[in-house]
This record gives C-alpha cells, sequence and structure tokens, in this order.
C-alpha cells in the first residue's frame, strides 16, 4: 500500500447477479375444489403444522383437496435435487393446483 | 423449502411458503437469488421449536392460516431489484480509509481492512492464470451470481493474497460450485464454517505453514486464502449476515490447513485430497463444512493399542446432533474429519497402522447405544426419523444399526469405515490430535485439482 492521502480507484467487488427476475404464478380465486400439495423439508414440526393448516382450511374451503407431504418425500435433503427435477410433473400428474412449502425455521 | 416454492411458481403453480418470524429477512432476500422476490410467504410467529402444542395451534390458525389464504389467492405486490453495476466498473475512487469505509457500509468487507481492488492488482493477479478473466467458474448460491476468474481475483485482492496464489483461489470456488459440496446450505443456523486443506507440491511454493500452529494466524497464505474463502461467499455467492447467512453464533473464516506431505510420504499414507479421488501428487484443495472442533490433547503411548482408544473416544464426542446426517434426509453423509499430529501418525504407523486400519478401528470404537443415537436424531432435535429399526427395513440405513432389537446394543457413527477421514499436519513432535465435528451433507467434503498457469516456474520466481 502506498501513502496514506493516495486515491485508490476501486472495482465492484461483487460478483453478477444472474437469476432473471420472473413473475409469480396466477393466484386462484378460491380454494374449494382446488387440490393443495404439501411439501416438506422434514424439519421444526411441519408434520403437525401442516394437519393444522389442512384441518383450519377444509372449515373454510369444505371442497378443498389435499396431497401430503408423504407423497413428495424430503425437500431438502439427499433427495432435494431429484425431488425438485421431478417437481413440475408428478404436480401435474397430481392435478396440483396451489402449494404449501415448510418450514423455514 | 423457498427452492421448492419457486419451482412450483415457475411451473405455473401459487405457493405459500411457511418461514418461522426470525427467517422473514432470508426468505427475501434468498427469493431475490431465485429470481422470485416477491415470493410469498406465511408468517409463523415466534419459533416452532420452543413452543407447546396449544400455543403453536394458537399461532398457525391465527396468524399463518390467513397468510397461507392470502398468498394463494392474492397476487403479491412487485418488488423491484436494484441493478448491479458491471465487473469492471470503478465503483469509488477515494484514500484507503475512505474505500473501506464505503466496503463496510456496502457488506462488501468482512470488517477487516481490505486491499483496495484497483484494476492494476487485479491484473497482476490474472497473470496467474491462462483463463479467460470473462470465464465463468460457477454460478452461486443463494444470489445465483456468477463467479468468474475477475470477481475471483477482485476478492483475492481484497483478502490480501498474492497474485501466486490465484490457482488456489479459482480450485476453490470450483470446489465451492460442487453440487455434493452444498454451497446453498452455507447460511444455516448451526453455522458451521469451512475447513481448507491443501495438497501438494504448491503448498511448500507458496510457502503455506504445515507444521506447528497450522490453525492459526501468522502466515500470509495460509490466512488470506482462509479469509479469501468468506469473502468470497460474501460477495459472489451472496450470504451476508442478518439476510441470507443465519448462523446462530458462527465463528470466523478458519485459516487454510496444509497437510505435512514430506511425514505422509514416509509413512506410505494417502493425503486427504486423494481419499477425495485426486490423483496422487498433484496440487489439490480440499473443503468441507464443519461446527465445531476438539483437541485430543497428549494421546501417549508407543503403540496403537494404547493410543487410539483415547482418539477414537475423543472423535466420538465432537458428534451429537450431527449424527441427523447418518440416519435422516441424507443418510450416511457424515464423514467425521480427525488430524493427528506427525508424531502421532508416526507411532501408529511403527506399530503396523494404516490408514485403513485407523478407519476400520474408529468404525468400530466410535459407538454408542442405540437408544442414545435415536435420541440425539429425534427426542432432541425434533426430527421425524426417531427408530433405528425403521430405517434399516426401509433400507435407508445398513444392517449394522439393528443387529438386535436391544435398545442397548451399540451402534457406529458412520455408514462406513471408509467415512472417517484423517489427515496429518500440526506440530511434528508434539503428541496431540484435533477432530472435527462435520456437517453431513450441508459442507459434504470435495477436493480439486488446482490448475496451474503455463510459465508457473518463471512467474513464480518472478513474483517471490
Amino acid at each position: 500500500m502506498s501513502n496514506y492521502h493516495e486515491i485508490h480507484d476501486v472495482v465492484w467487488p461483487r460478483a453478477t447477479r444472474q437469476a432473471e427476475v420472473l413473475e409469480t404464478a396466477p393466484r386462484l380465486d378460491t380454494l374449494d375444489g382446488k387440490t393443495v400439495c404439501q411439501l416438506w423439508d422434514f424439519l421444526f414440526r411441519g408434520d403437525e403444522v401442516f394437519d393444522l393448516l389442512e384441518n383450519g382450511l377444509k372449515e373454510r374451503y369444505p371442497q378443498v383437496n389435499f396431497i401430503s407431504w408423504k407423497e413428495f418425500g424430503s425437500t431438502h435433503g439427499a433427495d432435494e435435487r431429484e425431488i425438485l427435477a421431478n417437481l413440475p410433473s408428478k404436480m401435474e400428474a397430481l392435478g396440483v393446483d396451489a402449494v404449501i412449502s415448510g418450514m423455514g425455521c | 423449502m423457498l427452492r421448492a416454492s419457486a419451482v412450483a411458481e415457475k411451473a405455473g403453480v401459487p405457493s405459500s411458503s411457511l418461514v418461522c418470524e426470525g427467517f422473514l429477512g432470508q426468505a427475501s432476500t434468498t427469493s431475490v437469488g431465485l429470481g422470485l422476490p416477491n415470493l410469498p410467504v406465511a408468517l409463523v410467529p415466534g419459533h416452532v421449536g420452543t413452543q407447546g402444542r396449544g400455543e403453536l395451534e394458537k399461532n398457525i390458525l391465527g396468524v399463518t392460516l390467513d397468510d397461507v389464504v392470502k398468498n394463494l389467492t392474492e397476487a403479491p405486490d412487485a418488488i423491484a431489484v436494484a441493478v448491479d453495476p458491471g465487473p469492471r466498473d470503478i465503483v469509488f475512487s477515494g484514500t484507503i480509509d475512505e474505500i473501506n469505509r464505503l466496503f463496510i457500509e456496502n457488506e462488501w468487507s468482512d470488517g477487516l481492512p481490505i486491499i483496495p481492488p484497483t484494476t492494476e492488482r487485479v491484473e497482476a493477479f490474472l497473470e496467474f492464470t491462462d483463463r479467460d478473466p470473462n470465464e465463468v467458474i460457477a454460478i452461486l448460491l443463494p444470489d445465483s451470481r456468477a463467479a468468474t476468474v475477475w470477481s475471483i481475483a477482485v476478492n483475492g485482492v481484497m483478502a490480501g493474497c498474492r497474485p501466486e496464489y490465484m490457482p488456489v483461489l479459482l480450485a476453490l470456488i470450483e470446489a465451492m460450485s460442487d453440487p455434493d459440496y452444498g454451497v446453498e446450505h452455507s447460511g444455516n443456523t448451526p453455522g458451521g464454517e469451512t475447513l481448507i486443506t491443501i495438497n501438494g507440491p504448491i503448498a511448500k511454493q507458496l510457502r503455506f505453514n504445515d507444521e506447528q500452529g497450522v490453525l492459526r494466524d501468522g502466515f500470509q497464505p495460509n490466512t488470506t486464502v482462509g479469509r479469501f474463502w468468506r469473502l468470497a461467499l460474501r460477495n459472489l455467492a451472496g450470504f451476508l449476515l442478518h439476510k441470507t447467512d443465519k448462523a446462530t453464533f458462527g465463528n470466523t473464516w478458519r485459516v487454510v490447513l496444509a497437510e505435512n506431505e514430506e511425514i505422509l510420504a514416509n509413512l506410505g499414507w494417502s493425503n486427504l485430497s486423494e481419499d477425495l479421488g485426486v490423483p496422487k501428487g498433484r496440487n489439490a484443495v480440499s473443503i468441507g463444512r464443519y461446527t465445531g472442533s476438539s483437541l485430543i490433547a497428549s494421546a501417549s503411548g508407543d503403540n496403537g493399542d494404547r493410543i487410539m482408544p483415547y482418539i477414537a473416544d475423543g472423535l466420538l464426542k465432537q458428534h451429537t446432533w450431527q449424527l441427523v446426517f447418518t440416519i435422516g434426509p441424507s443418510p450416511g453423509t457424515l464423514r467425521p474429519l480427525i488430524f493427528l499430529s506427525p508424531i502421532v501418525a508416526e507411532t501408529l504407523a511403527k506399530s503396523g497402522w494404516d490408514k485403513a486400519k485407523l478407519q476400520q478401528y474408529f468404525f468400530d470404537h466410535c459407538r454408542m447405544p442405540a437408544w442414545e443415537f435415536e435420541r440425539y436424531i429425534g427426542e432432541w432435535t425434533e426430527h421425524p426419523i426417531r427408530d433405528l429399526e425403521d430405517q434399516v427395513n426401509l433400507k435407508r440405513a445398513p444392517q449394522v444399526f439393528a443387529e438386535s432389537d436391544n435398545p442397548n446394543r451399540m451402534v457406529p457413527i458412520t455408514f462406513k469405515p471408509e467415512n472417517f477421514m484423517i489427515g496429518v499436519s500440526g506440530d511434528p513432535l508434539r503428541n496431540h490430535a484435533i477432530a472435527f465435528a462435520h456437517n453431513g451433507l450441508l459442507g459434504y467434503p470435495v477436493a480439486r485439482e488446482i490448475k496451474l498457469p503455463s510459465d508457473w516456474e518463471t512467474k513464480l520466481k518472478m513474483a517471490q
């Protein structure tokens, strides 16, 4: 390093962000008659939380259907990449209209 | 969890992500890197890990449920994302004090003074690679930033590295991007820190310390390359405290450990990078994430039978909750690591022990009762997998975990002997060892060969 008052021209230190900004999927008009799948990372009491949400949503939307997290396996762990790679086709095959994904804790 | 939601949104399916209160900031910054800055989240008040059933029910039905409905039925507001400067843009001109203030204010620095990344300094680093400065080495989560040869050099300058360390820095970012390593997990709450090990002739050429005090700052290559790693996580990947880096405690970056190649050669033992697949005699870096380490002091005795019970005991005691990486969502990914000081390794070798015998010993003796293992992976950590026999029956664990139904049966902490990793470094004449608690899938050990530029010897001579 040279003298204390020397002026240095410094470059941008970060790498360039690559992700394009995408739009979220269209939302549903109601959950009644729709199929909601549960995706779980097998952490932080998600099994209890999904049970509570399922019962709570059924009270508000009696015609809502659920596909359990047991159908998909853990979304966090050794199987994550494979499960997420297959998720779009699996959702389509199962007729999934919406996803609840947990647990970020 | 957010990655799963992003996949759904990109497939045209609306999502709601369940996020505990303390993780909302991480969710919003991580969403930007996933290309969905307005990814909807549903608040889970507090943290579920400290709530009784009644409180959890009240929170989920009273707060989270409304958010889920809103997330799935109302379009989220758009969020603008700031546009980054170009990689070679001069972002500031000023004195070293002014530059350091700016870099700290913008979270581009770790809090220590940095060397100003001027174009001239960066170009000096580029002399030590034959690769195009614009070449993208990796796209790194959580920000999905493109780590180029140029941006790697910039952060090498900032860390205080010398230009000739550039081949090591490039290999490190290649290793960081290995899917098996899982850089995307680097902001998890246990806050493990990466240990970098360097092997091959380059360690001596660059004057890495490979003996007494090997993990202490004080030697420029060990210290500055270690610092580079965390600056890279910050500036190339995007891990920032209070945002994408949720380490509950965390710790400072680790100084790079150089193995004692001379001793290894004398013993006929492979080095760590060879054990991870790099051909013998090559220059290489190895990385893995560890939440902690503990010294095993004064491993005494003139043979393995006397020394090894103590060392195995020390290694076993480093691993408690980490057993969720042996049996759990990422089965068999625990790789306990131990470094022996040269005199310990030599004493073991003299009495007929090689690495394979040491690994078998660790596998046979780093054991605990099945009931205790199950308590770590289930009851105490609130994971849903609680029964070892079930996991064996599901073929997610080997038979050794269910050789009987006696809860007092002794079970190993890894799937197989080869999961134990053994290195040699530290004070050549002091009989200590150090054991590291591994983070399994969240920083699985990988190695990368260091590729040297043409005329390496000449360039190195001129630089030194």
